[in-house]
């Protein structure tokens, strides 16, 4: 397969990239039915599909693939813009298409009747288009932008029944969370720029690059001429965690991920668990250099802290999406924990095997959803569809749906032979040898981990138990038996096939040791911390022993029928239910203190900004009536005096005007005589 | 001999007559023998101031010249007066009043 040129793989990468978008212009501009799309889609993503088969054989294990462009240029100093194909990316191309195009075909008879079917093709479209995009682009810039883009097509998805109310709030929210995050990658996109003058990736982050030449000495930062206070490079990692934390939803911006479950459950699965959730874990794995170690045990406790808290918060749910929403979390709290002790091949590791098993959990759920939602249209009743307590016995109606869901859940719990255990627990034992050569306050960061491991085990074990096994709920609480059919078969098979990524076979040949699994082998490896043997050994089988006592607790509790005790009065029980009160928390104090705000300044409006303007205006209206009676009277007066004056001399005149000679004689001799007296007194005088 | 103030006093009082009648009478040829009445007296004064001239008689000599003229202007006014009535079919000064307009 060496036939390829350099050119030809970038070339083909950018069709597998725009052919999505392809399909998104392509639907929402040619007019036609309303449900067409589907097969449109899915040929352009199965050709997506082939082409990342193509590429990746070309690229993993061997030269990365870099060709740029120019973008721009501002005086002497070019823009460049291009594609950077290295072994993560390959992986990542591979994986994405390869999820998306079983998604597709899923979402054919999932979405099947949707009114708005295009829509929903098309939205897919742009989001694998920019995810795609995300990938392999060598720029940050233009990762930034897919990087939004994503958040928007997301937007989009989770709004995609946008006739619900619940659905709109969440996507709002999933959109608003994204930018905050957005926000911080920004940042960190102009400090590096001030810093190195370039954004490309390959230049500053490669081996050699830009980040590893730079270096910290005393409070600056210098590279070649430019230096900087070195605080700024701590800002820098911080600002890039700060967007992973939104997009890969961890604390504190998680909220969103479990509200994004109101979007359609195959885009759940395809977005908010296996691929664009995973975009802040690949941006980090790309941008790694630039952690320093402060930075890094911040996403390591971070990581182990959102790990911990959505586990403890997904014991107590009951709806069956939210309970994997929060699975999610704690898995990508996983990965962002590799990623803070150095394991950044077991992080990526483990989320190409997440991707497989929660993208089929999901899925499954959303075959049983799927199942209920026609049970509940068919005969007319009332029920919540998503609820694991209307659930149970669906193992008999819904078999391969139930072997495909148990594997996954094997694998999400981590138990040996399936893909979860090798990718989890080379996380966990990295954590552990981290730990140990930190010191003792970072022994907290593991064991939380750990604790985290042991509750997903029972979270999992109740969800499973409680959706297949015992009897169906839904009979006893509307009285009547109920049957159930298995899911068609466009979902059956894509669970099949995603079933057999959650085993060992595909990643390691070795069951029990992720060592030589060729992902961790194929990516870099920056841990510096020394191999502990003994707990290679020991953690495995902690975490897994641990793991079949919780399934059997939850067995003997939910499996069996028998009454599991009841902690719903407790307050541990209702600080999990109610999510650690943290939407509560953030209501009260950003959506209120935002309210509070925009409501003092509506009354500062109305009060002093409308008081001033209609102030004003009263004075003009005085002043105005003033001037109108001014002019009324002063000017018109003056003007209307004069005429009557000119009238009145007038009329006066015109009496003697009689038009009689005699009179006018009579006049003549008087004003004469008047002379002549006048004449005559004055001289007299 | 009669004093100079004497003619003086006659021929005021004979303008004074001819103003009366130019002003009040309702009848043109009457206003006509007032305007007579005016011009006589003045030539009475001429005459009477003829005593005093330096050339003699030269006074007398404007007083008939002023007969004369005074004759040739009443034909015209008789003329104009004739004119008038014709127009107006009548001749009484008041209700002759178009000036006005």
């Amino acid at each position: 397969m060496d036939t390829f040129t350099k050119e030809t793989i970038s070339l083909l990468a950018l069709i597998a990239t725009l052919l999505p978008l392809f399909s998104f212009a392509g639907i929402l501009l040619v007019p036609g039915s309303r449900d067409r799309g589907s097969f449109f889609s899915i040929l352009n993503i199965a050709t997506s599909l082939l082409i990342s088969v193509v590429i990746f054989l070309n690229v993993w294990n061997k030269q990365p693939i870099h060709q740029q462009f120019d973008w721009f240029i501002i005086g002497d100093w070019r823009f460049k813009i291009g594609i950077l194909i290295n072994n993560l990316s390959a992986l990542m191309l591979l994986l994405i298409s390869f999820i998306a195009t079983l998604v597709h075909v899923y979402s054919t008879k999932y979405m099947e009747g949707d009114p708005y079917i295009f829509r929903y093709w098309a939205y897919l479209g742009l989001f694998c288009f920019s995810m795609f995009g995300l990938v392999i682009t060598d720029n940050l810039l233009l990762l930034y932008m897919f990087w939004e883009l994503v958040g928007f097509s997301s937007y989009l998805l989770i709004g995609f029944w946008f006739t619900r109310e619940t659905a709109v709030q969440a996507n709002k929210k999933a959109f608003l969370m994204n930018r905050l995050g957005d926000l911080g990658f920004l940042t960190g996109i102009m400090i590096v720029f001030s810093q190195f003058q370039t954004l490309d990736v390959n230049l500053l982050f490669s081996e050699g690059g830009f980040f590893k030449r730079s270096l910290v000495q005393g409070d600056l930062w210098y590279f070649s001429s430019n230096h900087m206070p070195a605080v700024w490079l701590t800002i820098a990692g911080l600002a890039f965690f700060f967007g992973a934390t939104a997009k890969s939803a961890q604390f504190p911006l998680h909220t969103w991920l479990p509200d994004a479950m109101e979007g359609p459950t195959s885009v759940s699965s395809l977005i908010h668990a296996a691929t664009m959730v995973a975009a802040g874990v690949f941006l980090i794995a790309r941008i790694y250099p630039i952690f320093n170690p402060t930075v890094l045990i911040v996403i390591a406790s971070i990581g182990a802290f959102t790990a911990f808290m959505a586990a403890t918060i997904a014991l107590t749910q009951n709806d069956i999406k939210r309970i994997l929403a929060y699975s999610t979390i704690s898995q990508l709290g996983f990965m962002m924990l590799a990623m803070g002790v150095g394991a950044v091949a077991p992080a990526i590791f483990h989320l190409v095997t997440h991707a497989f098993f929660k993208c089929l959990l999901f899925l499954a759920a959303g075959a049983v959803i799927h199942e209920l939602h026609h049970l509940k249209d068919k005969k007319g009743l009332d029920f919540d569809h998503q609820d694991i307590r209307n659930m149970g016995g669906l193992r008999k109606f819904m078999p391969i749906t139930f072997i495909t869901m148990l594997l996954a859940s094997l694998a999400l719990i981590g138990l040996p032979f399936t893909s979860g255990y090798l990718s989890k627990d080379a996380i966990l034992i990295q954590s552990f040898e981290w730990a140990e050569s930190q010191g003792s306050i970072a022994r907290i960061i593991p064991y939380t981990a750990l604790f985290a491991s042991w509750m997903t085990a029972f979270y999992v074990a109740r969800l499973i138990f409680k959706v297949f096994f015992g009897e169906l709920r839904l009979n006893v609480l509307f009285g009547q038996a109920f049957s159930l059919h298995e899911a068609p078969v466009a979902m059956k098979s894509v669970l099949v096939v995603l079933a057999i990524f959650c085993l060992f076979p595909l990643f390691s040949l070795n069951p029990f040791h992720a060592s030589h699994a060729w992902i961790i082998e194929g990516l870099p490896y920056f841990s510096t911390t020394p191999t502990v043997e003994s707990y290679h050994i020991l953690i495995p089988a902690v975490v897994s022993i641990a793991a079949i006592i919780l399934i059997l607790i939850g067995y003997k509790w939910y499996g069996k029928n028998e009454k599991a005790p009841d902690y719903t009065k407790a307050a541990v029980f209702r600080f999990s239910q109610e999510q650690w009160y943290l939407n509560r928390l953030y209501k009260v104090m950003f959506v209120d203190s935002v309210l509070g705000l925009a409501r003092t300044a509506f009354s500062f409006d109305r009060t002093i900004v409308d008081g001033i303007v209609n102030f004003s205006g009263k004075i003009i209206i005085v002043l105005s009536a003033v001037s109108e009676w001014l002019d009324r009277k002063v000017v018109d007066g003056l003007v209307n005096g004069v005429a009557s004056v000119a009238r009145t001399i007038g009329n006066f005149v015109r009496h003697f005007q009689t038009g009689r000679l005699q009179h006018y004689l009579l006049f003549m001799i008087l004003i004469l005589l008047t002379f002549f007296v006048l004449k005559y007194f004055s001289q007299a005088i | 001999m009669i004093p100079l103030s004497h003619y003086m006093l006659i021929s005021a009082a004979l303008f004074s007559i001819g103003i009366y009648a130019v002003l009040s009478k309702r009848n043109a040829i009457m206003i006509l023998i007032g305007i007579e009445f005016m011009l006589n007296a003045a030539i009475l004064n001429f005459v009477a101031f003829s005593k005093h001239d330096k050339f003699a008689a030269s006074g007398q000599v404007f007083a008939l010249f002023a007969i004369v003229l005074a004759a040739a202007a009443v034909a015209v006014s008789l003329a104009i007066i004739l004119n008038v009535y014709k127009y107006y079919k009548t001749i009484d000064p008041t209700k002759i009043d178009k000036l006005r307009d």
